[in-house]
């Protein structure tokens, strides 16, 4: 089946075209998809300084009820999954989870061990570094951005605290976002191309075959069909009128088939003759 | 001066060659393919199962390309690829690049690799590769039939005409 003329033409293309527009698609899918998930960390990245610069007024007052508040207000945003500041050791100070006040974060974890994964903690990270994506307890994926407090003059000369000034970290806001809507996206996005690659597939491909099976498979079979019928002495009318090479082989073909004829009945009149 | 005989077992001899030659040709093609989905199995897992390169060899390799730049090269490789092999396919051409062509598919899975992008672009070099090296083997496969029918015509006919002249035909 795969050796008929048909396959020959049809396989190759069909071959050709499917994986070249599949593996388009699918590098245009992952090219696409990086650059969205580098603008959405960006653009957390942009939020998590925004809520830094905001608690800096009650930060430098020692404010801890009014940052709590800002914290615990944050906490309700739709599409916020957690916010939570922690200072260098890692206790956390302020969170919207009431129960994860006053406990420590695992500097191991996917989010701190970038910073601490040498015996001097790293004070400055890039923005995709400051990112981490996993699913929390309920299954919800998370964007999450660590954003670092710093030390600035007016934290270390203020009356009310106690930092150094050669302390560069004062601690570290932590905010999660859900993943969720750019995931959506994504998956529309997905079936979007993949439809749109169906539908080139079909018309590139269907529309080779249908060119292909008029022109040349069914002038070709008829072509078959009359020579085996000339082959066992029925001569038949041929079908198909076609122009070009392969009208010029049905003509061929006819007047072989005729002189064909014309022989056999003469051989057969000289046979009755004697 | 040889007699005929002889001149009919060198032809008989010098056909089945060919014979094989053109299968070998196809077993090289059916290697290529096997050697390729092993690769990709490895692959796959991200060869976890090799050792991590030393930060001497890393130094020593360089930066490794951008992700973006290997996959504009993928591309490429891809369009020249089937543009090459189409065209083979129309000359019937007897030339084949299973082999070379799984050496190119190799590099790419590393240097996917190295770049640290190798799962989200697995599927793109996978599918780059069943598609080239489906093409190459059918393409192939084809030849070494008509080839091999042709041969086996060329040996019916070695054997018939001996058998002929012992009959006295």
């Amino acid at each position: 089946m795969l050796k008929s003329l048909t396959a020959r033409a049809i396989v190759p293309v069909t071959v050709a075209v499917t994986g070249f527009v599949i593996v388009c698609c699918i590098l245009l899918y992952t090219i696409m998809k990086t650059d969205m998930t580098n603008e959405t960390i960006k653009y957390a990245t942009n939020q998590a300084h925004t809520i830094v610069k905001s608690t800096r007024y009650a930060m430098l007052h020692d404010d801890r009820d009014t940052l709590q508040n800002i914290i615990k207000n944050i906490g309700t945003q739709e599409g916020v999954e957690h916010v939570r500041i922690f200072n260098k050791k890692g206790l956390i100070m302020f969170s919207d989870v009431g129960e994860e006040l006053g406990r420590y974060v695992d500097k191991n974890t996917a989010g701190c061990i970038e910073c601490h994964s040498t015996p001097v903690p790293t004070a400055t990270l890039g923005n995709m570094k400051q990112a981490r994506r996993y699913a929390n307890k309920t299954g919800t994926e998370v964007l999450a951005i660590t954003a670092p407090v710093y030390n600035e003059p007016e934290c270390f000369n203020a009356a009310c605290h106690v930092h150094p000034a050669g302390q560069q970290l004062l601690g570290t806001l932590d905010i999660g976002l859900s993943a969720d809507p750019l995931l959506k996206y994504l998956a529309v996005m997905r079936s979007r191309m993949i439809i749109f690659s169906v539908m080139v597939l079909m018309v590139t491909i269907g529309g080779v075959a249908a060119l292909l099976r008029r022109n040349v498979f069914l002038p070709i079979r008829s072509l078959a069909d009359f020579s085996a019928q000339a082959a066992s002495g029925q001569l038949e009318q041929l079908t198909s009128q076609q122009g070009g090479e392969i009208g010029k082989i049905a003509s061929h073909i006819r007047a072989i088939a005729m002189e064909l004829q014309q022989v056999r009945g003469e051989l057969e009149k000289r046979k009755k003759g004697e | 001066m040889p007699d005929r005989r002889t001149n009919h077992e060198q032809l008989r001899e010098e056909t089945l060659r060919k014979i094989r030659q053109l299968q070998n040709k196809f077993t090289i093609e059916l290697l290529a393919l096997a050697f390729f989905i092993l690769l990709s199995v490895g692959a796959l897992s991200d060869f976890a199962f090799l050792p991590p390169l030393s930060d001497s060899l890393r130094a020593a390799l360089g930066h490794p390309p951008s992700a973006v730049m290997i996959s504009a090269l993928l591309i490429v490789y891809i369009f020249s690829a089937i543009i090459l092999i189409l065209s083979r396919m129309m000359s019937g051409s007897s030339r084949a690049g299973g082999l070379s062509h799984a050496g190119y598919l190799a590099g790419f899975y590393f240097f996917y690799h190295f770049s640290g992008t190798l799962p989200e672009n697995f599927w793109a070099v996978f599918v780059t590769g069943v598609t080239i090296l489906g093409l190459e083997s059918y393409h192939i496969w084809i030849y070494c039939t008509e080839e091999i029918e042709k041969e086996r015509e060329v040996l019916e006919n070695i054997d018939y005409f001996p058998k002929r002249r012992k009959d006295g035909k």
